[in-house]
């Protein structure tokens, strides 16, 4: 019993003062990692709004699906809103970011981390479905139709992917709702 | 044994990879470019000699009974540093190596090296060793990963050597491709090192 409790302190000072060297390794690098990650979710929201040449978050305004919102200005005037939202898909959540003007024309959609079906599900990243957003007013409810769209708001789904391609639409539509409710006025 | 010795024992007789054969999951799968390789060989290299050093330092503190989870708590603790460190100040490497970075803690390689040599030698020696096993396995990735690269893709460390008209065997920058490379490679060492070794 004496061994036992020998052998676990002798442990417990080695797990610690690791503890602490991983501490402390943590405080130097985590503020130069966060101000990089930053700058790479900054770049990828401007692909999202190029007519924004700055971005300032938008405080408050998170829900269910709802991650972040960023507000685009150009010369000091607001120019437009990108949305990241994070709806279900086939397989865990998939990350949608939709760049937004203040008019509500959708200039970009942008599928990021996601664990849908390679070859499959992830074809939604694809121009050819992502471009069926573009242009068009996000305050309409979207709908995936498997046909040929006919109407303005119909998505066409990605072949056999119909789980993935409604996510999509999801994360489009509650911005689209975030937008109408919250956004536009601002 | 001699410091010289042991440096060379690990830089060539006693390769990690190409006579031990250690460690093979990092080697077979980051070494689809020069530059990855040399990435992983320097991480690697990185803790080897801090995980050596310590547990040399500390191998009359540890009772046997509970050396290994020992070792391990060391080890991981300078994975751990390491990849933080390359996270913080060297992301293209870190995106590149993705998750061989943590898997660097149960490179047998390391393990090894702190069981057979570290707890049992001087902390001076135990970092001659480190380096040495360390740049052995580091230079042993870097030719594989520069066979790979110019069969794989026609450059060197990211520059174009083969002219255009070259048409790479993009089945050298898969997993296949490592297995036959490194095949290849073996074949070789053990060719060269077997007639130096005859001779002395």
């Amino acid at each position: 019993m004496r061994e036992v409790i020998k052998l676990g302190l002798i442990l417990l000072l080695i797990t610690s003062v690791a503890a602490f060297v991983l501490g402390i390794t943590n405080d130097i690098t985590q503020g130069v990692i966060n101000a990089r990650l930053e700058a790479e979710n900054i770049k990828s929201i401007e692909a999202l709004l190029p007519e924004a040449d700055e971005f300032i978050m938008v405080e408050g305004v998170e829900g269910d699906i709802i991650v972040e919102v960023y507000e685009g200005f150009a010369n000091g005037n607001v120019v437009g809103y990108t949305i990241k939202t994070t709806p279900n898909g086939y397989n865990g959540t998939v990350e949608v970011l939709v760049g937004v003007t203040k008019a509500g024309e959708i200039v970009g959609v942008k599928i990021g981390q996601n664990t849908e079906t390679p070859g499959l599900g992830t074809k939604i990243a694809d121009a050819a479905y992502i471009n069926q957003y573009i242009g068009k007013d996000i305050t309409q409810e979207f709908v995936v139709t498997k046909d040929n769209p006919t109407e303005d708001q119909q998505i066409q789904a990605v072949t056999s992917a119909t789980v993935s391609s409604n996510a999509v639409v999801s994360g489009v539509n509650s911005a689209g709702s975030l937008f109408n409710d919250k956004l536009k006025n601002r | 044994m001699k410091l010289g010795r042991i440096f060379s024992r690990g830089l060539v007789f006693d390769n990690p990879v190409f006579v031990q054969l250690l460690g093979m999951c990092p080697t077979l799968a980051v070494t689809n470019s020069a530059f990855n390789g040399l990435g992983m060989g320097l991480a690697t290299t990185a803790v080897l000699l801090g995980s050596n050093f310590v547990i040399s330092l500390i191998k009359g503190f540890i009772p046997s009974k509970i050396r290994i989870p020992a070792f391990i708590v060391v080890i991981a603790t300078f994975v751990t540093v390491v990849g933080m460190l390359m996270n913080a100040y060297l992301p293209a490497l870190y995106e590149a190596l993705g998750i061989f970075i943590p898997l660097i803690v149960v490179n047998c390689l390391i393990l090894a090296r702190a069981e057979a040599f570290a707890s049992k030698s001087s902390p001076f020696k135990s970092i001659v060793d480190g380096v040495g096993m360390g740049l052995g396995f580091t230079i042993a990735l870097v030719i594989l990963g520069i066979v790979r690269e110019i069969t794989g893709a026609g450059t060197v460390f990211g520059a174009a050597i083969l002219g255009e008209s070259f048409i790479p065997a993009r089945v050298m920058a898969m997993p296949p491709g490592a297995f036959i490379a490194l095949g290849l490679l073996l074949a070789l060492f053990n060719r060269i090192t077997s007639k130096e070794l005859n001779e002395l």
